[in-house]
């Protein structure tokens, strides 16, 4: 993990950039990377990048960013890591390329000096980056296919800005804070603000998957060089039999992780009481890790209960041979962690928190690398959307293609049931939604419905919000292609959704903050073009069983059976108290105590909004 | 890139035509005239009141006052020829430019200005910004308001800044200061419309705070060009702060006199809340004059994010006007370099030709 940021005055009005605005940006992404700095100009200093580097691969200093290719004619700042990078050296260094440093930063220069802005399609990996091109006067910007890294730019018309992070491009000062509705909306109806919207109407997120050309001329529309829904419809065409999930499942996993254990440092692993990361362990004990230290969160007031994980990880941990740290947490660490966490969080986030203490027990361990089992639900049919979302589908779909049911109903309902309803606003939803894929998608994780925004803002933000963010087409645009199965239709909606602007967003923010770098081999384009033939006939829970089957010692029979009944982590408690709000009477759903939480992060957004202008 | 692009411009002046926009668009269709990707341009205006020629590759068709009138020109001169691109010069007509490009199955271009593009406008020409492929705005301030009330990929606003005719260069103006009895004095100028529905250029602010620069400076005059229906009032509130021979009102003036009005002021100053871009900050500065204005709207890409000219808020207004009055900038010509280099024609055309690279792209 590392931060990199840049400005191009691409427009001949603009004045040329300060090094101080750029350094100010640079030095707001500290916490991403505390083992080097680096600053590079154009000739004309119109183009200035800057890097500050978290080093994992090639330790050296000829490793540090910005790097220049040999001529001087390229010039790259990058964060992340390119898995199959060794591969592509030796293919380059084939064709007589040579490089200087033994880091997968060169190897990228190498590669666009070869095949131009198509490189990014021979990528493995977790990436965003820049090149500047000297001959051709442009800017090159990328990010990996799933967004595991993170990418804003800020254009204002002369000079395009970017950066690691959104709060370093508003510290650079020279960014509109002005408002953006549709950040605002899309985080009340989702609890993260979704790309490529942020709170700022100026700053975007250049989107996972795509390219983006930057020249004289400004800069260009993103371009997708990937599609996760067409790799899925792909795979949806030649279904591979069920019988064969399984050796499929252990074959593409291992060698996910296998390319995720390149490093120069120890990669360690969280480890929780669920089959992702303890699958994953397992995984990496079989290719060929030895002595690796994993990380469970311990919860104080679970202690001795039976919702502790410590006892169930402890277990896998003997299991595969690996060095078991139990990191326990309790709400007073909460309490006084709550101002750095709002402070690291680099857009307001209803998650994230787990994720903020495993980083900081894995930074108190020493390690700079980690492995997470995050995205294992998503691609392995793990969640109930999986059956929910195609069971509303059939049962609501023909009656929401009646028009007006939708309406009707709601007004049937607050009439005769209001009471019953208040505390489940979604139910009222569920004939104007659960009838496509995209409305019962927001039905199933959206925190409050677009009719309900009004409430929690000036109505022209809402209906200006609503119209600028277009949650349905935006939802339905992750559908195209059809991937051609419950299975991956699912998961190509939560890939797209709540993985890709939640649950990663978090871990890179968590992660950043401790200095650490996360690695989710389970989220990984090379593993999804493996299991795309597998994913349209995973029967409800054959996915799981067969990750949790994955390594040639299994996981314990005891971790499979409390994977079913789920966990609980009291953290939404804590959450929901930071509120400062009376727990409800009624069962505190998560919808609830998401509501209160999200209050708090977004207050805690602006105060720091308030504080810095 | 592929063929060269026939483009319909739908404006409301060009050749001919008065003022800012005219001038901007005459700006802009010449420099797209020059370039080699470009075939024909047809351009269609709502006036031309002076004769004049539109240069080679431009053919100007006769002025359409009345909305139908020009609404039937526009779809016959559609019909008329191919049409790649329409180049639609105001927001006003951006509904009927949209109509046009749909028949055509052009590219729509939408050149938004200032003060009209920056409320939330009538829902079909929201509709048809929307609808654009490209939106080009004059000044980063023009370019932030249309962001927030159209819902289209922020790379498809892009801002072509106004530039300052090749005219405007350091010279003598002693001969004006001799003719206008300014011989010895320190020349604050204004050059600017005195429209009473605006009231935003900030002449009351200059004349406002005469008085106590005065004060200091007992050679301080302040000078202003251009005319308006604003006028009465303003020489009555000079007149009432007992300013007197101050304030001199010269009118409207021809622009061989308005150029020799820049070289020989001292401190060309505009403290206008409404700028979309204010051309003038340019045209003086060119002249080799310091200018000053406010930190709002355009006006601040004018003056070069206070690089080229002073921006400042408008309650630093006094203390700034009597700190630019004492202070020495750099020389007249090293401003006139900085602001060509920045704002010239020669920057302008390689703005202009750059719109044409998207545009080629997605019409090939």
């Amino acid at each position: 993990m590392c931060g990199l940021n840049g400005i191009f005055a691409f427009n001949p009005a603009a004045g040329l950039p300060k090094e101080a605005e750029l350094l100010a940006t640079r030095e707001a992404m500290r916490a991403r990377g505390p083992d080097g700095v680096g600053v590079w100009w154009s000739e004309d200093r119109r183009c200035g990048l800057a890097h500050r580097r978290l080093s994992i691969i090639d330790l050296s200093d000829r490793a540090l960013q910005p790097m220049a290719s040999a001529d001087g004619r390229l010039v790259i700042t990058f964060n992340g890591e390119i898995y199959n990078y060794a591969e592509l050296r030796r293919e380059l260094e084939g064709e007589g390329v040579r490089h200087r440093t033994t880091s997968d930063t060169e190897t990228l220069l190498h590669l666009y000096a070869r095949d131009g802005i198509a490189m990014v399609r021979r990528l493995r990996g977790m990436f965003a980056f820049a090149i500047w091109d000297q001959a051709k006067q442009g800017l090159f910007l990328a990010r990996d296919p799933y967004g595991i890294k993170p990418l804003y730019t800020a254009g204002d018309g002369w000079t395009l800005r970017f950066a690691s992070q959104v709060k370093a491009l508003l510290a650079g000062g020279q960014v509109s804070r002005d408002p953006e509705p549709a950040g605002l909306v899309g985080f009340h109806l989702f609890g993260h603000v979704p790309e490529p919207f942020t709170l700022y109407r100026e700053i975007r997120a250049l989107p996972a998957g795509h390219t983006q050309w930057v020249d004289a001329a400004g800069p260009r529309e993103p371009v997708a060089y990937v599609n996760l829904a067409g790799i899925l419809a792909e795979g949806a065409r030649h279904p591979a039999p069920a019988v064969e999930a399984g050796a499929r499942v252990r074959a593409a996993v291992l060698d996910s992780i296998r390319a995720h254990m390149v490093a120069d440092v120890e990669v360690g692993a969280f480890l929780s009481a669920g089959i992702d990361s303890g699958a994953l362990l397992g995984l990496m004990r079989d290719a060929g890790q030895t002595d690796i230290r994993a990380i469970t969160l311990g919860f104080d007031q679970f202690r001795g209960t039976a919702e502790d994980e410590a006892p169930l990880a402890a277990e896998v941990a003997l299991r595969y041979g690996a060095r078991h740290i139990v990191r326990r947490v309790g709400e007073a660490e909460f309490r006084q962690d709550l101002p750095a966490i709002l402070e690291a969080m680099d857009q307001p986030s209803i998650d994230g928190v787990n994720t903020w203490f495993v980083a900081k027990a894995a930074h108190e361990a020493g390690l700079k690398v980690a492995v997470s089992g995050l995205g294992g639900d998503e691609l392995l049919a793990g969640y109930p959307s999986f059956t929910d979302i195609p069971l509303w589908r059939r049962r609501f779909g023909p009656l929401a293609a009646i028009p007006g049911a939708g309406a009707a109903a709601r007004a049937l309902l607050s009439a005769f049931a209001g009471s019953a309803t208040r505390h489940r606003p979604k139910m009222r939803g569920m004939l104007d939604y659960a009838g496509s894929w995209e409305g019962a998608y927001l039905l199933r994780r959206g925190l409050f419905l677009p009719s309900e925004l009004q409430r929690l803002m000036d109505s022209d933000t809402a209906r200006e919000g609503l119209r600028r963010l277009r949650p349905l087409s935006a939802i339905r645009a992750g559908l195209q292609p059809d991937p051609g199965s419950d299975t991956g239709r699912v998961c190509a909606l939560e890939s797209a959704n709540y993985m890709k602007n939640q649950l990663l967003r978090d871990a890179d923010w968590a992660g950043m903050a401790h200095g650490l770098e996360i690695r989710t081999p389970l989220v990984d384009i090379k593993l999804i073009e493996n299991l795309a033939a597998v994913i349209p006939r995973l029967a409800p829970g054959a996915g799981k069983a067969a990750l949790a089957a994955a390594p040639s010692q299994p996981l314990p029979e005891a971790v499979v059976s409390r994977a079913k009944t789920g966990f609980s982590v009291p953290t939404a408690d804590w959450m929901a108290a930071a509120g400062q709000q009376p727990v409800d009477t009624a069962p505190a759903s998560k919808g609830v105590t998401s509501r209160r939480w999200s209050s708090v992060v977004l207050s805690g957004a602006t105060d720091m909004d308030a504080l810095a202008a | 890139m592929s063929r060269p692009l026939n483009i319909l411009a739908l404006v409301t002046d060009a050749w001919g035509g008065r003022g800012g926009i005219a001038q901007y668009n005459r700006d802009f269709l010449g420099a797209l005239a020059a370039s080699s990707d470009v075939g024909a341009i047809t351009v269609l205006p709502r006036q031309a009141p002076d004769a004049a020629a539109p240069p080679a590759g431009v053919k100007q068709l006769p002025a359409r006052r009345g909305r139908i009138a020009y609404s039937l020109a526009a779809l016959s001169a559609a019909v008329a020829g191919p049409v790649d691109v329409v180049f639609c010069g105001h927001l006003f007509m951006a509904p009927l430019a949209r109509v046009v490009a749909r028949m055509k199955g052009a590219r729509l271009v939408i050149q938004t200005h200032g003060v009209e593009a920056w409320p939330r406008p009538k829902p079909a020409q929201r509709a048809a910004v929307e609808a654009a492929d490209l939106v080009l705005s004059v000044s980063r301030y023009t370019r932030a308001a249309v962001q927030g009330w159209a819902t289209l990929p922020p790379e498809r606003l892009v801002v072509v800044p106004n530039t300052v005719g090749e005219a405007f260069t350091p010279g003598d103006g002693s001969a004006l200061r001799k003719a206008w009895g300014l011989e010895g004095k320190r020349v604050l100028l204004t050059v600017g419309r005195m429209d009473s529905a605006e009231r935003y250029k900030g002449h009351d602010r200059v004349i406002a705070a005469l008085p106590e620069l005065a004060a200091r400076h007992d050679d301080l005059t302040y000078v202003i060009v251009g005319d308006g229906d604003d006028r009465p009032r303003l020489e009555a509130l000079a007149r009432d702060a007992g300013l007197g021979e101050r304030v001199k009102f010269m009118g409207a003036q021809p622009e061989a006199t308005k150029l020799a009005a820049y070289r020989m002021a001292d401190l060309f100053v505009m403290p206008s809340t409404g700028e979309g871009f204010g051309i003038v900050f340019l045209e003086a500065m060119a002249c080799g004059t310091p200018a000053l204005g406010l930190a709002a709207a355009g006006a601040v890409d004018a003056l070069g994010d206070g690089e080229l000219g002073i921006a400042c808020s408008p309650s630093a207004l006094p203390a700034g006007l009597a700190a630019a009055l004492v202070k020495s900038g750099p020389s007249g010509e090293t401003l006139a370099k900085a602001v060509q280099e920045r704002f010239g024609q020669a920057a302008f055309r390689r703005s202009a030709a750059a719109t044409l690279g998207p545009l080629s792209a997605a019409a090939s």
